[in-house]
């Protein structure tokens, strides 16, 4: 007998959205499932090595859920066309494959479908009835050899919340690739009959699934009937969906910012520490400020991006989504979107990043390319650091309640302009009507924490090695940038940093900043924050001579309110911290989310167009605002 | 009103009755569409509720599956009573 040991075989999962394929698949790979890195593919593939007990090694692949395979052209981004696409470079390349469709046993006739199609492709298939405890739950019970005779193929009936899942899993998937060798012997026993004919399908259901007991009563509402009566209400819906959303960023605020300080104290006592150990110079100060800093940037972003990237998978899984995408279709049909264009712009207020790659749910390309286009424009986590230094340092006279409403107002300008600019752009760069709304409703369920957690840890590990890497190396550049003195500029008085290659570019700005208020030190700001917003608090810091700015802003708050022009007049004002703001909730000022755009749209021209039009538009705000400003009579 | 054979839309379908979808009259792709995702004519299907302002139906179709429907699909969604 042929040794097997190290043999490949590629199981691919493939089935409807909301059919049990995620928890079948993680009971199935555990902690293992990582990312796959695949060619032409941008979505989240997850892929795991399962040792099977003959020594085989089962490359596991969780494709997206889709709804048929039979996708065109114009489809190759959606769901449906990378899967398809996926299954055909399998077969192609000649490896052994499986390809195993889970279904739920309680919505049996859906899946047949689908079913017909991969078999019609030429496709090995194991078809896996999934839910059977809900199947028990509704009292019938499912005769899996009626089931897998109708369909041609080897079947099973599983439940995720099965303790021994994993082994029969595993034990079918060896009984079904042995079937393949001997195809003779299967096709004796198989009657398959055309389960793409929804009536075929219904009777072979019909056969396979009968009631326990036979006096069974009709059911009466279900859980989600019920629920929807409240969250799907013309009245009681909307509110209710405002006061959850309200929730989810009060959370956002009130958890994760006494984790943020709680990371920058460590960050900084680490900083302190390497300077002890080592002593101060250059080397130290670029390690510390720049590389420390910016990696102490980044992680202290990280518990907004836990907390919205958990309440939005919770969202999500539980089915909930689908009802915000029902109340909004309406209004952002009228801005040219589409109610799946709802999540991506939700995710948009946590970090644009697994936003835009969030987009691929929407199905028409001009209308995902449009919601691409706009994301950027949601108040995402890292503009907060600007808000609060600038609301802080001109607005504290005003008390907290004042600052509080600015803050909120700011996130609905960010939504508003980003609505408005859909607006335009589908009427002019990216013309064209959306497809209409065709979107499943699942069943409410309580999602598996152990999914949630293994999703939220994805996105945590996927934030700090993109957008880690920008703002580590922005950082460090920028450290160069302040630190390095400018060749012939060696004349001029004042602090070192004063005579950098960063605040003599920032002067030379100067001309075409001064009609929206800023000055050098705000221009070298702005170029410190062009790779990454985050880094916006820490530049000002430096150039204005404060250590550690990040950490304690009350220093810089005061640097900047006493900072005087050449001629003595304070040099920063309400005023300016008006048009900054301005400027800060349009422009994208933020590398990674460009490279997210091009990773998407696979071409330079969007990355280019997001970054040219957000800083034109923010240019043109903060200028408007600044000269407003003087009109209304601000200091 | 007498409930005649006449085929109506989804669209115009009453809350809570429940009639046999008889044709979907649309493009190729968007009825394989709909059809996979389990709108299937020959099934009956069932109108929950409406969003306002002309947004999408609320659907049930035979098989239990729920979907958010846009107007203009329901109106190409021929039905009769069952």
């Amino acid at each position: 007998m042929k040794k097997k040991d190290h043999t490949t075989v590629a199981v691919l999962f493939v089935g409807r959205p909301n059919s049990g394929k995620t928890s079948l698949y993680n009971a199935l790979t555990g902690a293992d499932a990582h990312v796959g890195n695949f060619p032409g593919i941008t979505v989240d593939v997850l892929e795991a090595d399962v040792l099977a007990k003959d020594g085989t090694v089962y490359r596991v692949t969780d494709l997206p859920g889709i709804y048929t395979l039979c996708t065109s052209e114009a489809d190759a981004g959606t769901d449906e066309g990378i899967a398809r696409s996926f299954l055909e470079r399998v077969k192609a390349s000649g490896e052994r494959y499986l390809v195993i469709q889970i279904a739920d046993a309680t919505k049996l006739e859906l899946a047949l479908s689908l079913t017909q199609e991969i078999l019609d492709a030429g496709h090995p298939l194991l078809f896996a009835a999934s839910q059977r405890d809900e199947l028990d739950r509704e009292n019938k019970v499912l005769d899996i050899t009626i089931l897998a005779r109708g369909i041609g193929a080897p079947a099973i009936a599983l439940s995720a919340r099965d303790g021994q899942v994993k082994q029969r899993l595993l034990d079918a998937i060896a009984n079904a690739l042995g079937t393949f060798i001997t195809p003779a012997s299967q096709k004796a026993e198989a009657e398959p009959q055309q389960t793409r004919d929804p009536i075929v399908a219904r009777e072979l259901v019909a056969k396979a699934v009968r009631h326990q007991d036979q006096s069974a009563k009709p059911q009466g509402p279900t859980f989600t009937t019920k629920l929807d009566a409240w969250l799907l209400h013309p009245i009681i819906g909307p509110v209710l969906f405002l006061g959850l959303m309200s929730l989810v960023f009060a959370a956002v605020f009130l958890v994760s910012d006494p984790m943020t300080a709680l990371i920058d104290r460590c960050i900084q006592l680490a900083g302190d520490a390497a300077e002890r150990q080592v002593g101060k110079g250059l080397a130290i100060s670029f390690f510390v400020q720049g590389v420390l800093g910016g990696a102490g940037t980044v992680l202290a972003f990280l518990p907004q991006i836990v907390i919205l990237s958990f309440a939005m998978e919770l969202l999500d899984a539980s089915g909930y989504l689908a009802r915000g995408a029902f109340l909004l279709d309406r209004g952002l049909r009228g801005l040219g979107l589409s109610g799946r264009a709802f999540l991506p712009l939700l995710m948009g207020h946590a970090c644009a990043i697994p936003a835009i790659a969030a987009t691929r749910i929407i199905r028409d390309p001009k209308e995902r390319l449009t919601t691409m286009l706009v994301v950027p424009l949601m108040t995402c986590s890292a503009r907060i650091p600007t808000y609060a230094l600038l609301l802080s340092t001109f607005f504290a006279h005003k008390g907290p309640l004042f600052r509080a409403l600015i803050f909120v107002g700011l996130y609905f300008v960010g939504i508003l302009l980003g609505l408005i600019a859909s607006l335009v752009l589908r009427k002019t760069v990216t013309r064209g009507k959306s497809l209409p709304l065709v979107l499943e409703m699942p069943a409410y369920r309580a999602p598996q924490l152990s999914v949630l957690r293994k999703h939220v840890v994805r996105t945590g590990s996927r934030f700090i090695k993109d957008v880690g890497t920008t703002i580590v190396i922005a950082s460090s550049v920028l450290w160069l940038l302040l630190y390095v003195p400018m060749p012939g500029a060696a004349h001029r008085e004042g602090p070192a940093v004063e005579r950098s290659v960063a605040a003599v570019v920032g002067r030379s700005l100067e001309p075409l900043t001064k009609p929206a208020g800023f000055d050098w030190r705000i221009n070298v700001g702005l170029i410190g924050s062009f790779g990454a917003r985050e880094l916006m608090v820490g530049t000002l810091g430096v150039i204005m001579g404060v250590e550690g700015a990040d950490q304690d802003s009350a220093p810089l708050a005061d640097k900047l309110r006493s900072a005087k022009k050449p001629d003595g007049t304070p040099a920063y004002s309400s005023r300016t911290a008006l048009a900054l703001l301005a400027f800060f909730v349009i422009a994208c000022q933020c590398l990674s989310t460009v490279a997210a755009i091009r990773r998407e749209t696979r071409s330079l021209k969007w990355p280019a167009f997001v970054l040219v039009y957000t800083y034109a538009l923010a240019y043109v705000a903060a200028v408007l605002v600044y000269q407003v400003g003087g009109l209304l009579g601000f200091a | 009103m007498s409930m005649g054979s006449a085929p109506r839309t989804l669209a115009a379908l009453p809350l809570g009755v429940v009639a046999r979808i008889v044709s979907i009259v649309t493009d190729t792709a968007t009825r394989h569409y709909l059809m996979a995702v389990g709108l299937r004519e020959g099934d009956t299907a069932e109108v929950l509720r409406r969003a306002i302002f002309g947004g999408p139906l609320h659907i049930r179709a035979e098989c239990g599956a729920e979907f958010a429907l846009a107007k203009a699909l329901a109106e190409q969604v021929r039905v009769e009573s069952s």
